[in-house]
């Protein structure tokens, strides 16, 4: 049989014969595509990488990368904990010399009514830190002014 | 932007992403409309198109300029194709013309095409053909493509490709002229 259907004197839907995708397809298109292609791709360069180094290098490069972790995480942490001094015990650490300096000098703020009403409130404190001898005593008590020795 | 510009820009990694998203932009319809001729659905003519482009983007490193890189993202689009309905008739165990038939009940749901019986019947008729010839049949009559660029793209002597052509025509011709009785031409696989 002879077909009376010819094909080149049919009409030809050119460039494509069936409708097209959805409004503003080829505008995203582009988009999605390299949101799929950016990412995996530096993945796949670093996988490689270590894909193809040797054996003992990954052994290597593992035991390092535990060890810096470890060690990172302890430099984080600060290292086992360790009690913190109490004030009391910081305070026992100063040298008596430079305890006298410091409450003699103008910017401790401390004037001799806080240094006599200190052991009223705080019996024995000056035995636990101050702990002067009967000489030194003498010497303090005779340079103070005349004023002053009502407070005794 | 040229090829052999893209191809430039695509080896240095800092111009990378930009050479690419050059080279979808300039050859996303000619894909998108290669592949949808073969699937007829717009979703899997999707899914492809941008299977295809991933598959550029992993290999375009690796292009060795034997051909241009149009024939060559042809090629990927092409077995791409071809892959994935081989995949669905082994997923559904569907035979040739279920297969055919499901692309045509598409063909069918399509508005434009729908009104117009003659157009139809040879949207049919080309849906009958086996895949390859199906695929060589679109290569020249909608892509007007040359018998050297489609050996490229096919893998397949020039010769075989005219005497793939003129049978898909006769095919087609017979089919629908007989399109309207109830004994329909046979399909035969080349």
């Amino acid at each position: 049989m002879k077909p009376s259907f010819r094909l080149a004197q049919h009409p030809r839907r050119w460039p494509q014969p069936q409708s097209g995708p959805p409004a503003g397809y080829f505008e995203q298109l582009p988009t999605r595509i390299m949101a799929q292609v950016a990412v995996p791709a530096r993945r796949r360069v670093s996988l490689a990488w270590l894909l193809q180094a040797p054996m003992s290098m990954r052994t290597c490069l593992a035991s390092t990368l535990l060890l810096g972790t470890f060690a990172v995480s302890l430099w984080l942490g600060g290292g086992p904990a360790q009690p913190s001094p109490t004030p009391l015990a910081r305070l026992d650490g100063v040298p008596q010399e430079q305890l006298m300096d410091y409450l003699l000098t103008s910017e401790a703020h401390v004037d001799m009514t806080d240094l006599a009403e200190l052991p009223a409130q705080h019996l024995g404190i000056t035995q636990q830190y101050l702990r002067p001898s009967a000489s030194e005593l003498t010497a303090a008590l005779d340079d103070q002014p005349a004023d002053d020795a009502a407070l005794l | 932007m040229e090829d052999l510009e893209i191809l430039a820009k695509f080896q240095q990694p800092a111009s990378r992403n930009l050479a690419f998203n050059q080279l979808v932009r300039k050859y996303q319809q000619k894909v998108y409309w290669h592949v949808r001729k073969m699937v007829v659905d717009h979703d899997d003519a999707d899914d492809l198109t941008q299977d295809v482009f991933i598959k550029v983007w992993k290999n375009l490193e690796n292009f060795r300029q034997d051909a241009s890189l149009f024939t060559w993202i042809y090629r990927i689009a092409t077995n791409e194709c071809l892959s994935f309905l081989q995949s669905k008739r082994r997923k559904f165990f569907l035979p040739l013309h279920d297969i055919g038939a499901e692309l045509a009940a598409k063909m069918e749901a399509d508005p434009a095409i729908a009104g117009d019986e003659i157009e139809l019947k040879l949207q049919k008729a080309i849906l009958r053909l086996p895949d390859k010839q199906r695929l060589v049949f679109n290569l020249r009559y909608y892509d007007e493509m040359p018998y050297e660029q489609m050996a490229e793209v096919t893998g397949t002597s020039v010769g075989a490709l005219k005497a793939s052509y003129h049978h898909a025509v006769r095919k087609v011709e017979e089919y629908v002229t007989a399109a309207d009785t109830p004994t329909l031409p046979s399909d035969t696989v080349d």
